[in-house]
């Protein structure tokens, strides 16, 4: 069972969030493991499993990015992994830009300016990138999988440097 | 003519037998201990009406005191009076001793296992937690006239790991049944939930005596998700004495190392002030003790500056508690103020100011959490069985594994919602390589040595192969109560190694059997006896719930299989009659086999009738 049919939802890549997390909570409430409590430990313990797979289920679905990879998973699209090198040299080059952008701002003057533009620039660029991928998935054809695939993977790279503007972020303003 | 009773479809038959439960709030200064009493949650109260237990225990020649008795010795005493183990639980002695660099306790033990010298002999803090769970285990017995079925245990958000495991050590030591442990922040929503059936969400700033956590929450119609959860194991109210002790010191040109009674003098003058001066502008300080006489006067004003740094402390980990859960402050309904440290006016202001909004104070900050734990261990316990509550917790810290490099590699965020397995795949580094180390860590940093090691365990047997052609698989679950497990695995052959997360600070199953059969002697009861009751009690439950599923849901199983229930049943019922723990013990593993089948399909059916449920609600 996939966790589209786990919810009981058609698995496209647009989803109902609010809809996904009545499910999520109706599915928890029936196992969640508090529901076991005083029951027996066979019980218990499939009570732990069913919600532990429940809650990566929900994990996995209201993610956007986790979503778009569970879903080329699924239909299996040829994926080759993480440490394959990347051929779009103007993508690289963009990153590199990026990078550099990211590593100038301790040194500015006004450092609350500077994050907040390297905000807006990564949001814009994730955004365009994301609007592709989500139209190639609604495709649903092999050839047009691939391709969500490559922005896919180009949409991680922007998740990581806003994970590291944050990391900068608190280091900055941590006093 | 007499009616005959006849039970609601889908309801047991038997009727339903009040289970007593408890909520147990073990606390750094003070502990308190609650039930569901005629549906309502309350604190429990000692003889003089008191329901306020300090956390304190005291090592005297003639027996160990609990309590307000023990705070007697706090002074006179302080080397075999305990406070604030709760500071020390969990925790290694270099942990402990660069933290609180001034307590007045003799060390000894190894680096990961403290102990303290007293003068009953050497004592773990986790023997000091265990003691305080008894007298509340005592407590509630007297005030609920029975046993306990199970307790319900608070614990701060932040804990990591080990500081749970001893916790939960801690429990079985002074013989509970722990039902769960539960998050602090969570147990006071719970308490605050009910009472205002509000939806939406609510920050929860838990301040205590030796520990802060902020969480944040979604409530929707019962169900309470913590969406994020921060804070510091080691910031609290007695972070704020530490400051006006450190004030006092200058003031009265006093110089370190001082006698272990002075400093205990100096903290309990500290907290004395910090208390007044939640009434009072100023507040006059005096030391006799071992000193000439001597006295100053404190200001508000210049407490409030001694302590700002730390409230701001607090505030920023609101601030990033808060990005966490992706959440702005003007989304947050609702602050929850917990814990006796929120007193403190300055923290209430500063609160307010954060959040824009004033905090809800109208539970006792000193109670919340005690209640919450209570109505908690009261549906646990399968007192309600039409509670629509459910509570949806995280963990507060990435569990992870040490690379090449003494780097961590994250295998669960923190905050990700419990219950939770997660797997990943590691390979060999040298060819030929045929054992692995796994050192399993928890916290945010990069490198091994800024993260707390949790264990270490290796696997062994890996067959002979080129570098990085091994596939290693390492399972990490953690359980409802927060609690880690971890295996490991060589996928083409199968070699495996478990290992359920036992700290490397925690107590061994045979250290904490030692330290039961000890107790045990103390109080002059007989551990077979308990053991057998023991094992007796679980039998029947175990019968009684597998009955009950049976009524319910007998009809997802075919004649045979019934029949081989039936037969495990009466098997086991014959067998808990007698006296061998070893015996009963066994049957129930075998009960429990006979019906995974069962206990699998009744789950998936009740899957599908909450999610048929739901889409008929859709139409």
């Amino acid at each position: 069972m996939n966790y589209f049919q786990l919810f009981g939802l058609p698995d496209n890549f647009t989803v109902d969030l609010g809809r996904l997390s009545e499910l999520y909570q109706a599915l928890q409430k029936t196992v969640h493991p508090d529901r076991f409590a005083h029951a027996s430990s066979q019980e218990q313990m499939i009570a732990v499993q069913k919600s532990a797979m429940i809650n990566d289920a929900y994990e996995t679905l209201k993610k956007p990015l986790q979503r778009a990879d569970y879903i080329l998973k699924l239909r299996g699209t040829q994926m080759p992994s993480e440490q394959a090198s990347f051929s779009d040299n103007q993508f690289l080059i963009r990153q590199m830009e990026l990078r550099e952008m990211l590593s100038d701002i301790k040194s500015s003057d006004d450092v609350n300016f500077e994050i907040d533009k390297i905000n807006q620039t990564l949001d814009d660029e994730f955004l365009i990138l994301f609007n592709s991928m989500q139209s190639l998935l609604d495709q649903n054809t092999s050839d047009a999988d691939e391709l969500a695939y490559k922005d896919l993977r180009k949409l991680k790279f922007y998740q990581k440097l806003h994970i590291e503007l944050e990391r900068l972020e608190e280091q900055l303003f941590a006093d | 003519m007499a009616l005959l009773q006849i039970a609601e479809p889908g309801q047991s038959t038997v009727p339903h037998e009040h289970r007593l439960a408890a909520g147990i709030d073990l606390g750094t200064t003070n502990s308190l201990v609650a039930s569901v009493k005629s549906g309502k949650a309350q604190t429990l109260n000692d003889d003089a009406g008191q329901d306020i237990i300090p956390s304190v225990v005291s090592y005297q020649a003639d027996g160990v005191l609990v309590g307000d008795q023990a705070k007697y010795y706090a002074i006179s005493d302080a080397e075999n009076t305990i406070v604030s183990a709760k500071r020390l639980i969990g925790r290694s002695l270099n942990d402990i001793q660069s933290k609180y660099p001034s307590l007045p306790y003799t060390f000894c033990g190894d680096e990961n296992h403290p102990e303290i010298q007293t003068r009953q002999g050497l004592i773990n803090p986790v023997q000091v937690s265990a003691e305080i769970l008894k007298h509340l285990n005592t407590r509630a017995e007297q005030a609920l006239g029975g046993e306990l079925t199970g307790v319900v245990i608070t614990v701060p958000a932040h804990f990591d790991d080990a500081q749970r495991q001893s916790t939960k050590d801690a429990a079985k030591i002074a013989g509970l049944n722990v039902l769960r442990l539960l998050n602090e922040p969570t147990a006071a929503a719970v308490a605050y939930g009910l009472d205002s059936g509000q939806e939406g969400v609510i920050a929860i700033y838990d301040l205590g005596g030796g520990t802060f956590d902020i969480s944040i929450l979604r409530l929707n119609k019962g169900v309470f998700e913590v969406l994020a959860t921060g804070g510091d194991s080691a910031l609290g109210g007695d972070d704020f004495d530490v400051a006006v002790v450190d004030h006092i010191i200058e003031q009265a040109q006093l110089a370190r190392p001082l006698s272990n009674v002075m400093e205990r003098q100096l903290s309990q003058q500290a907290c004395f002030a910090k208390e007044s001066l939640s009434i009072n502008d100023s507040v006059e300080i005096t030391l006799s003790h071992d000193v000439q006489p001597w006295s100053m006067i404190l200001t508000k004003a210049t407490f409030n500056d001694l302590i700002s740094g730390l409230v701001n402390k607090t505030l920023r980990a609101c601030r990033r508690t808060l990005k966490d859960a992706d959440i702005t402050v003007d989304e947050v309904i609702e602050v929850v103020m917990v814990g006796g440290s929120t007193r403190v006016p300055l923290v209430r202001t500063e609160v307010e100011k954060h959040f824009k909004k004033a905090p809800l104070t109208s539970i006792d900050p000193d109670k919340v959490v005690a209640v919450g734990a209570a109505i908690q261990a009261d549906i646990l316990a399968g007192n309600k069985p039409d509670s629509d509550i459910l509570l949806l917790d995280v963990i507060p810290l990435s569990l992870g594994l040490e690379t090449m490099g003494g780097l961590v590699e994250k295998v669960i965020a923190r905050n990700t919602t419990i219950p939770v397995a997660k797997a990943q795949e590691f390979t060999t580094f040298k060819d030929g390589q045929t054992a692995m180390a796994v050192h399993v860590l928890q916290g945010e940093r990069e490198l091994v040595d800024d993260c707390r090691s949790l264990a270490r365990f290796e696997l062994r047997g890996i067959p002979p192969m080129a570098a990085g052609a091994a596939h290693i698989r390492v399972t990490f679950k953690v359980d409802a109560d927060g609690l880690l497990e971890v295996s490991a695995m060589e996928k083409s052959t199968g070699v495996e190694s478990r290992i359920e997360v036992k700290p490397s600070f925690g107590l061994d199953d045979k250290k904490i059997t030692q330290m039961i059969v000890d107790s045990m002697t103390n109080a002059k009861e007989d551990i077979q006896a308990r053991m057998l009751k023991e094992q007796q009690v679980e039998a029947s439950r175990v019968i009684e719930s597998i009955q009950a599923a049976l009524t319910e849901d007998g009809k997802l199983l075919s004649e045979v299989e019934i029949t081989v229930i039936n037969h495990a049943i009466s098997s086991l019922a014959k067998i808990a009659q007698t006296t061998v723990v070893a015996d009963i013990e066994a049957a129930i593993e075998i009960l429990n086999d006979s019906t995974a089948t069962f206990a699998e399909r009744r789950m998936d059916a009740s899957i599908r009738t909450a999610l048929s449920g739901q889409s008929v609600d859709e139409v």
